[in-house]
């Protein structure tokens, strides 16, 4: 895995973020309270001069690690977010495909349309899926949230704001340059805060959070981030290798993401 | 590191997704769980593995075996670090190969040795479109050299078809390298094949770090600075990126197209207060004064600088559907009308050959002068790339690109 330049790295997203907050009249952005999208949170304080300048959404299912709900609410105080928890049910019949396709859609869907929200700021990046690598930095979705992703809308030299006819709200994506070690290594640097399952307890570590009934933790030593940085500069392994939606079956994650999915 | 952003170009099925694919195996970039899985799904449609299918991950893409929407992938060598960015080959979806390719530093251009393939009215298409798009550095891979025999007769003859393409289309100042490779054999691409003894040049991994390593150093040039908006409810504050030079605290700049001039208290670089920023930054300027209702648009210059504000506009056009409705074009962020747009001459980018008169068909390239809605700041793509350059729009749909000449 390549680690690429952090500085030019953090000038395009904390751009894109701008751009958002500009174009957009009503902006929000999700928070799962990983690594990805607290480094979001982080670029866009840097942005912002310190303060957050949109709510941050969370798709609360009700079974996420208690790790993540101490880490939510510690820093959602620490950084004065104006955080949103959006509750969608969960059944117990419900796994992979219906949990992350109808419910936490439904849930997305429901908090989008109360509050208004135009423009949506999500934390994905090329490297960790080949149909996420097929993503634009401004991508519509239609009000029923449909991805069109065979008529995706023209994006030259990072003129992200291209007119387009969707009558739902616009999807930003202001890290799919990065790559996971970047994320680290700017995790590093500025001192980002982190959920504590991502390093290694008992030889395993979660190397990327999902909630607890689809995610299953990887064989690690790696107990801090410099020992992570060292592990993801020489893997193999694909970064989502234990997370269900992934491989369920071939193009499972088309599938979710053209329906509304992140 | 520094990673270069290398596009393809070529005719749809000359092997551009194939060669990717080929090099992410053969410079061990990616996983051998993506390779497994590439490889089951292609077993799953009773076909034989093919490496374009790393690439080309949406179902539609691997049924139809063609690219439908541009992705990118990484490759590290000798550490040099690339990131090849795929686009489709088909004329129509050349909205989503112009997407991808503007973002590249150099081209890779793939041209099928085949007797029935080589130089193909879409491929000088392409080739026109890195004219457009600034690219300085080409490399030509002559491909499926195993379907002619690695025939150096071959090879020779489309490397003169691209040489003459480039003189018809003016398209100088260009470093160029040719090498014949099979991206699906894997010859040429990583170690020098010894199919093709009469080739004394590098390896197209081996050529390509050399041209990476050719990127002149940046030269700083004058200062420019692209405003994105109000930073805040007072509008003393604008944010925005500077596109080349650098700036200081206390430095008067001037605010284009209006030509109002202000004189920076604090500057913030990443949202960090510093004493001065230089290009690629991203920083918040507190002016002196307000400058006005609108911030979005505007270009901060030097008061000596070789940009202007105007609402003429020469500029050659390159057309990705039919021209009809309402034109516009997107500049420096902001989208303006055009009230009138005249066809100086029109190009057909599939030979090279120019008419003095006529209208721009579709997917053809053609000299306007366009009249504005209003001023905006501008250069020549020549001078100032970032602000010599627009999308064209009609009806409010994306239409094409174009870059100012004069």
């Amino acid at each position: 895995m390549i680690k690429q330049d952090i500085k030019l790295l953090e000038e395009r997203s904390i751009y894109i973020i701008r751009e958002a907050k500009t174009n957009f009249k009503n902006v929000a952005a999700l928070w799962s309270m990983g690594k990805d999208s607290t480094t979001m949170l982080a670029l866009a304080r840097k942005a912002f001069h310190g303060k957050v300048p949109f709510p941050v959404i969370h798709i609360d299912n009700g079974i996420d690690f208690p790790e993540t709900y101490e880490f939510r609410e510690t820093l959602a105080k620490k950084w004065n977010l104006d955080l949103i928890v959006a509750k969608s049910e969960i059944k117990p019949e419900m796994s992979g495909f219906a949990c992350c396709g109808a419910n936490k859609t439904v849930a997305l869907k429901k908090v989008l349309k109360d509050y208004g929200f135009d423009g949506l700021i999500v934390s994905i990046r090329r490297d960790e899926h080949g149909i996420r690598a097929k993503e634009r930095v401004f991508s519509p979705r239609n009000k029923n949230f449909k991805w069109n992703y065979k008529n995706q809308v023209a994006e030259l030299w990072g003129d992200y704001s291209s007119n387009d006819d969707s009558d739902g709200h616009v999807r930003v994506h202001p890290l799919l340059d990065w790559n996971e070690v970047d994320i680290w290594e700017y995790v590093r640097r500025n001192k980002v805060p982190t959920n504590p399952l991502y390093f290694s307890r008992n030889g395993y570590r979660y190397r990327s959070l999902g909630c607890l009934h689809c995610t299953t933790p990887v064989r690690s030593d790696a107990g801090n981030i410099e020992k992570i940085i060292k592990e993801l500069e020489t893997t193999k392994d694909e970064e989502r290798a234990g997370r269900d939606q992934d491989k369920e079956k071939a193009y499972v994650m088309e599938k979710l993401r053209s329906l509304g999915y992140m | 590191m520094i990673v270069n952003r290398v596009t393809l170009l070529g005719n749809k099925d000359h092997g551009k997704s194939t060669l990717i694919g080929s090099l992410l195996m053969e410079t061990g970039s990616i996983s051998e769980q993506r390779i497994r899985d590439a490889k089951k799904t292609s077993k799953k449609l009773g076909r034989q593995f093919e490496p374009g299918y790393i690439l080309d991950s949406f179902e539609e893409e691997r049924l139809n075996e063609m690219t439908i929407d541009t992705t990118r992938a990484q490759v590290k060598y000798r550490n040099t670090g690339f990131e090849f960015i795929d686009v489709p080959g088909h004329e129509e979806l050349m909205k989503n190969m112009l997407s991808g390719a503007s973002y590249a530093d150099f081209a890779l251009l793939l041209i099928s040795a085949k007797p029935d393939e080589g130089i193909t009215g879409q491929t000088k298409r392409h080739i026109f479109v890195a004219k457009m798009l600034g690219i300085r550095k080409l490399v030509v891979a002559v491909n499926k050299l195993d379907a002619v025999n690695y025939s150096k007769e071959r090879f020779e003859e489309i490397k003169n078809d691209v040489g003459d393409y480039l003189d018809k289309i003016g398209f100088k100042n260009i470093n160029i390298s040719f090498v014949p490779i099979s991206a699906y054999n894997a010859e040429n691409l990583v170690k020098r094949s010894n199919k093709t003894g009469w080739y004394k040049g590098k390896s197209l991994m081996d050529i390509l770090v050399e041209v990476s390593k050719s990127t002149k150093k940046d030269v700083d040039g004058e200062l420019i600075i692209q405003i994105q908006g109000f930073f805040d409810k007072e509008r003393k504050s604008v944010f925005g990126k500077v596109i080349s030079g650098s700036i200081k605290r206390g430095d008067r700049i001037i605010l284009l197209p209006s030509g109002k001039s202000t004189k920076i208290l604090k500057l913030f670089e990443s949202g960090n207060e510093a004493s001065s920023a230089r290009k690629g930054s991203v920083v918040t300027l507190e002016l002196d004064k307000r400058i006005g209702i609108d911030a979005r648009g505007l270009v901060g210059v030097k008061r000596k600088s070789s940009c202007r504000s105007g609402s003429n506009i020469h500029a050659m056009l390159l057309t990705t559907k039919r021209i009809g409705g309402k034109p516009s074009i997107k500049m420096n962020g902001v989208e303006i009308d055009c009230m009138k747009m005249t066809v100086k001459k029109m190009i057909d980018v599939t030979t090279g050959e120019s008419m003095a008169s006529g209208s721009i068909k579709p997917l053809n390239a053609g000299i306007v002068e366009i009249k504005l809605a209003k001023d905006i700041a501008m250069d020549t793509f020549e001078k100032n790339p970032e602000i010599g350059r627009f999308v064209f729009y009609t009806d409010r749909k994306f239409s094409g690109i174009g870059i100012i000449t004069e």
